[in-house]
Order: C-alpha cells, then structure tokens, then sequence
C-alpha cells in the first residue's frame, strides 16, 4: 500500500462518501434549491421579463392569487385530479393487482392483461395527447363513434371543446396512462405477502373478497401510503398533458395550477406573479411531503 | 458552515459559464471578426433553408462578419423571446409581433430606433406604406418588415354557385345573407376550429375595428384611456355578439372549441365547407386540394353598415425584424436587414417559403398563386391594417380576449361577461403599468 498511511486511510475513509456527494449536492444546490429561494425572493415582487426594476410588493401577489378567479378555478381542477387519481390510480390499481395475482386468471392472460396495462405508462405524454385528441374528435373521433355504435350517441360530446367535459376528459387520460403502471407495482407489493396467510385463509374457507380486505390490503399498506402521496404530488404538479391537449382552454375551463403558472410568466409576463403560484404549488408538496415523512418516521419506530 | 458551502458551490457554477463567455468574446476579438446574434421563428424545412442561404451569402459578401442564428416555433419563440430578455443577453437581431408586443419592448428600451437607416428612398421605397407603417410608434420607425400577411375570407366558388351566390359579398348585408342561403341548403357555411384560441381573435379583432371608433380603440389598446372609460365602449360587446352570432346562426361548423385551425382548413379543403377566414400566407397551400378543383377566391371581411369604427381597414400585419440598442455593430446589423429585403432576396424568400415577401415586386406570378398576388395588391391599397388582436394589446388583456373568443363559442358565455373579464384585465394591466 505503498507510502500510504494509516492516518491517510482514516482520513479518505471519512471525506470518501462527502467527495462522492459533492457533485450531487452541487448540482441540487445549483438547479433545486437555488431556484426554490429565488422563487420565494421573485414572488414578492412584481416583474416582468422586460422591466428594468423590481417593485417589492411583500404578500401582494399572494393577496392577488386569493382574490383571482382563476386561481381558485385551476386549484379546483388539481383537487379534482388528485380525487380521481386517487380512485383510479390507487384504489382500482390495487383492485386490478389483487385479481390479476388472484389465480383466477390463467397464468397468460394474467401475463397479457399486466402488459397491456402497463403499456401506455411507457408512451411520451406529447404520443398520447396527440393521440386523445384525435380520438376524442366530435362526430369522428373513436369515443363518440363507440358511444353511437351502443346507442349511447346522446352522450356524445366535443369532449376537449366544451367547458363541462375537457377537464374530466384530460383527467381520464391521465388515469388510462398511469393505472397500469401502479398496478404493477402494486403486483410487486402483494408478491412480497407470504403465500402461507392465503393458504390459511382458505383452510378457514374464507371467500375471495375476504382475503383481499384481510390480507391483501393491509399486506401492501405501505406501498398503498406510497402510491398514494406519489399520486398526490402528480395531481398538484400535473402540467403536461394538459398543455400538450388543451393548453388549459376552452376559457381556461382546463387550467390546472401548472398551467396557469406557465400562462402567467411566459404569455402573460407576470413573473411575480407566477412564482407566487409556484410557491403555492410547493407549499402544498410540502405539506404531502411532511405527511409522507411523518408516516415513515412512524413505521420505523 | 453548510449554507457557506452551499453559496461556493453556486458562484463556482456562476463563474465557469462567465469564464466561458469571456473566452467566447476574446476569441472572436482575436480574430477581429463582427459577431452578430439573430433569432427568429422560422425554423421549418423552407423556412430555414432561405435564412441559411441569406445568412451564408451576407457572410460570403463580408468576410469579417459572423451572424449566429437561432430559430424557434412561433408558440415556443412566446416563451424563449421572455427568457432571453429576462436574462439581459439580447440578440442583436430579433423578431417581434407588431402592435403592442414589439411597444412593451421599445417602452423597455430594448429596439433600437432605426428611423435614419431607413429613411434611403432606395430602402423604404421597397415596403407598402401600411406595411412600414406597422413599425412606427410615435413617428418613430422600429422594424424591418419581410413578410406581409392579412386576413381573407376565403370562399369555395362553386358551393356558393351552388345556392346561387355568384357575386363575392360586399357588406354585411350580403354576406349573412349568403351565409343563410348555405345554411338552408345544408351547407356548412364557414369552417372554424379555436381550439388554439389564436384563430378567435382575429375575428374579433376585425369586428372591434368596425364597431368601435378608432380613437376610442386605440386608447383602450395602449391602456391610455381613464380607468373608468378602458374597453367600456359599446361597440366592445357589440363586436363580441357579431362573432357569436356566427355560432349561434349555425354559420359556423359545431363545436369550433374542439377543432384547430389545422383541421377545420382541412375539412373547408375538401369541400365541406363554403368559407374560411384564411391568412394570406395560407393560401398555397390550396393547391392540390378539392377546393382548387372546385375554384377560390377571396374577400376582405365585409363592411358593417352603421358600424361606428372604421370600415376600410384591413386585418393582418407584417412579420419582420427589429435591432437592440445594445447591438455593438448596428450598422453591420442594418446592413444585413437592408440584404434580407433587397429585391432579390426578398424573390428568394417567396420561391423558398411560399410566403409573400414585404418586398414591392418580389411575388411574382413565377412563385405565387393568381390569389396570392392579388391579396399583395389587396395589402398595398389597405388605407391601414388592423393588427392581430392578441399582440396588439397588453398582455394579460390579450389574454382575457383569447379566453373569451373560446367562451362565445361555448354554451353560457354572454358577450357582456366576456367584456366584463377583457375591461378587468385592461384595468389591473393599466394599474400594474402605474
């Protein structure tokens, strides 16, 4: 080991893992957290792009977004999200895992249905609004076309031009691309439940419904509290999809916090005033995040 | 010690990238080369390769000039033009939309007044008096014109013989009366997709220029107008109600809000439609199509009798260039702007593009369709243009003006409610504005 000395080892010993998290906590610093305090310093000013000064305006922006339609609007449409989400996305996905690891299924199809579900979390999300908007056409799109060919045609709508409708039809995008990725995960999950609990409840004679709220459930309960607060924290930072389909029209009845914040800073050049909405959009994954820290702090005690 | 570390990391981060721009502007010193920067919105296949071949020729003619260029979408430049001006490094040579959008740059100090460059008879000779006039602000000149675009409405000749219209309809009159006959005769009678909001207003835009005075507009789009006075006209709603009307008459396609522009020119392509409010740089791309087999032609959007604005204007604006105050070489700057437009070029820009050049002269029956040659002509008579709506006035009241031209084409929205959302934006514009 050469001239090396103890000593030295000792010392690379201690500094090694602080060397190899320096470029990472470097680059954190440089493209997280730095922005995160300049957001907080822009969001009690109001700034645009081409003003020469900031004028300090301390909560003014805040007090702005309280009295702003649209921000109540957008907001109502994350919480809607997250609602559906967590239905679909977390509920219905543990649901689909438990039957398709149930045994009721032939051991293909269980194979063919978990592919197939999983499929679209793979497709990028500009291939699916592309592809939605093309299938939820007025008239020609797919959708109405199903609903006319069961005689269901009264229920045909402009799906992404009506006010009542685009939401919910975005949101229904979203819950299509990413069940079948929780799904599996939940398959994972409910893998990792020894087989002995199920052989022993069916000695006991308990009945398929029995064992997935006796078992299945509570048996997955941690990656249902993951699945759960990740499924939030999407809903309040979903932007994406819903700029790639409607850019939060018709008349902003599709705006999500997200895309409000975007329109703000770079149609509407009020930088301040979108980084107020972003602070909120923080606060509010804080709040989840806290909750998500305090749960595993919990489990580990 | 943690926050210490911290504030290192970032100004080690902060000072490579200058270390780096340093570096840049020595070497191109070294080399006593002038370096341009130029960013537009014409990064398409045609489009490019015109910008490619004017930049290679400039260069070829001034060796010591290098002119990076950098291109973007026109819905993309919106964010990446904020971005470059938030962040100081201008470009030398940027495009903006007139109106209201390139004023919020001159009012920041950020386009340079190139009123002297332009007064050789030999250089602005070569634009329409309207097309030029689009640059000017408060007398003063701001911008380079290259290409001249307006709004037409776009009729398929024989669905309209078909129900009898053989004449193009010269006011409003005639023109919902045609409109009705299509419609009775189960014809769509105009294609329209807002699904990209864009489209709405520049009906709406035309229908303010009728129906509200001229002075009266201006002062509310410039946001000088008294508070209690800003977009109270009534000419506001009226014009609002004329483009509802088009919905609720069944002279629109159903459910515009679920179409885009795209797919509705492609249904009006086919012939499924009798009419469509069209830019002229759309017009080639007729050819081919069943409405070429059926026959076009085009009228401006017809007079309204009794409307209190003005009648004889034209909706439409150029597209161009203008130049930063902190462009080092401006003349270098102007002298590449006075190459984009000169005759030749400006015949290139058309032959490559299928766009009609702002050059007097360029568009010649060579490149362009008959349509396109004559809605130039169409241009060069205008006693003036009506710029598009949502880069003519501030930006959030853009804003509330695009949002309301998809809510009128919705079920509740009333053109009250919609002006009432378009006059609150103008008023918090006006306020931050001070």
């Amino acid at each position: 080991m050469g001239g090396l000395t103890r000593k030295h080892h000792r010392l690379a010993a201690a500094l090694g893992p602080y060397v190899a998290l320096a470029p990472v906590l470097g680059l954190l610093s440089v493209f997280l957290y730095l922005p995160l305090i300049f957001d907080v310093i822009y969001s009690t000013h109001e700034w645009s792009s081409l003003s020469p000064t900031w004028r300090y305006v301390g909560l003014g922006n805040f007090q702005g977004l309280l009295a702003d339609p649209l921000f109540w609007q957008s907001l109502r449409g994350n919480i809607l999200y997250a609602a559906v989400s967590l239905v679909f996305q977390v509920a219905f996905a543990l649901m689909l895992a438990a039957i398709l690891e149930s045994g009721l299924l032939r051991i293909r199809w269980s194979g063919f249905f978990r592919i197939a579900f999983f499929l679209p979390s793979i497709m990028p999300i500009t291939v699916i609004g592309l592809l939605w908007q093309i299938l939820y056409q007025p008239d020609v799109g797919l959708i109405d076309q199903a609903l006319k060919a069961v005689g269901l045609g009264a229920y045909a709508h402009a799906w992404l031009g009506e006010e009542a409708t685009v939401l919910p039809a975005i949101i229904a995008v979203s819950q299509w691309q990413w069940t079948g990725y929780l799904t599996v995960l939940f398959i994972v999950a409910i893998r990792g439940i020894p087989r002995e609990l199920y052989e022993a409840a069916e000695i006991d004679g308990a009945r398929a419904w029995r064992k997935f709220w006796h078992i299945t459930v509570p048996g997955v309960s941690e990656t249902t509290v993951l699945m759960t607060l990740i499924t939030i924290f999407g809903a309040i930072k979903v932007f994406d999809i819903v700029w790639v389909m409607t850019a939060g029209g018709p008349n902003n009845a599709s705006d999500v916090l997200g895309s409000y914040m975007y329109r703000s800073a770079f149609r509407d050049d009020r930088v301040g005033y979108a980084s107020a909405i972003a602070v909120v959009m923080f606060v509010l994954c804080s709040i989840v995040g806290g909750l998500q820290l305090r749960w595993s702090q919990r489990r580990s005690l | 010690m943690k926050r210490r570390r911290f504030t290192a990391t970032a100004l080690a981060a902060a000072g490579t990238s200058l270390a780096a721009n340093a570096l840049g502007t020595r070497s191109a010193a070294a080399q006593n080369k002038v370096v341009l920067s130029f960013l537009h919105k014409w990064p398409e296949p045609n489009n490019i390769r015109f910008f490619r071949q004017a930049v290679a020729a400039f260069e070829a003619a001034h060796p010591n000039v290098k002119i990076n260029m950098d291109a973007v979408a026109d819905d993309p430049y919106k964010t990446k033009i904020r971005v470059v001006m938030a962040s100081g490094q201008i470009p030398d040579i940027y495009f903006t939309w007139v109106g209201e959008y390139t004023r919020q740059f001159i009012r920041a100090g950020r386009v340079l007044d190139i009123t002297k460059y332009l007064a050789a008879p030999d250089w602005h000779g070569r634009f329409a008096p309207a097309t030029l006039d689009a640059y000017r602000t408060d007398g003063k000149l701001y911008g380079v014109p290259i290409e001249v675009d307006a709004k037409f409405m776009v009729c398929n000749k024989a669905l309209l013989a078909k129900v009898g219209v053989t004449a193009l309809p010269a006011d409003w009159p005639a023109f919902t009366a045609a409109l009705n006959k299509l419609k009775a005769a189960s014809i769509t009678p105009i294609a329209f997709g807002s699904q990209l909001a864009w489209a709405t207003v520049h009906y709406i835009g035309d229908l303010n220029a009728k129906l509200v005075p001229p002075d009266v507009r201006k002062a509310d789009y410039t946001l000088r107008a008294p508070v209690a006075e800003l977009f109270t006209d009534p000419g506001y709603v009226d014009a609002m109600a004329h483009y509802r009307a088009f919905l609720t008459n069944g002279w629109f396609n159903k459910t515009p809000n679920a179409l885009t522009h795209a797919a509705a020119r492609a249904s009006f392509y086919a012939g499924r439609a009798a009419m469509m409010y069209q830019e002229l740089v759309e017009f080639g791309l007729a050819a081919g199509t069943k409405l070429a087999a059926d026959g076009w032609d085009f009228f401006p959007m017809p007079a309204i009798p009794g409307g209190r604005g003005r009648q004889d204007l034209l909706t439409g604006a150029p597209d161009g260039f203008v130049v930063s105050p902190t462009c080092k070489h401006p003349d270098v700057a102007m002298a590449f702007l006075n190459f984009l437009t000169t005759r030749s070029q400006g015949e290139a820009f058309t032959a490559a593009t299928h766009r009609p050049s702002a050059v007097i002269g360029a568009v010649t029956a060579k490149d362009a369709l008959p349509q396109t040659l004559r809605g130039i002509e169409a241009i060069g008579r205008a006693k003036g243009m009506v710029l598009w709506l949502d880069t003519d006035v501030e930006a959030r009241v853009a804003s509330a003006f695009l949002a309301a031209g998809q809510g009128l084409m919705g079920s509740h929205e009333t053109p009250e409610q919609a002006m009432q959302k378009v006059r609150a934006a103008a008023v918090a514009a006006q306020k931050a504005r001070g």
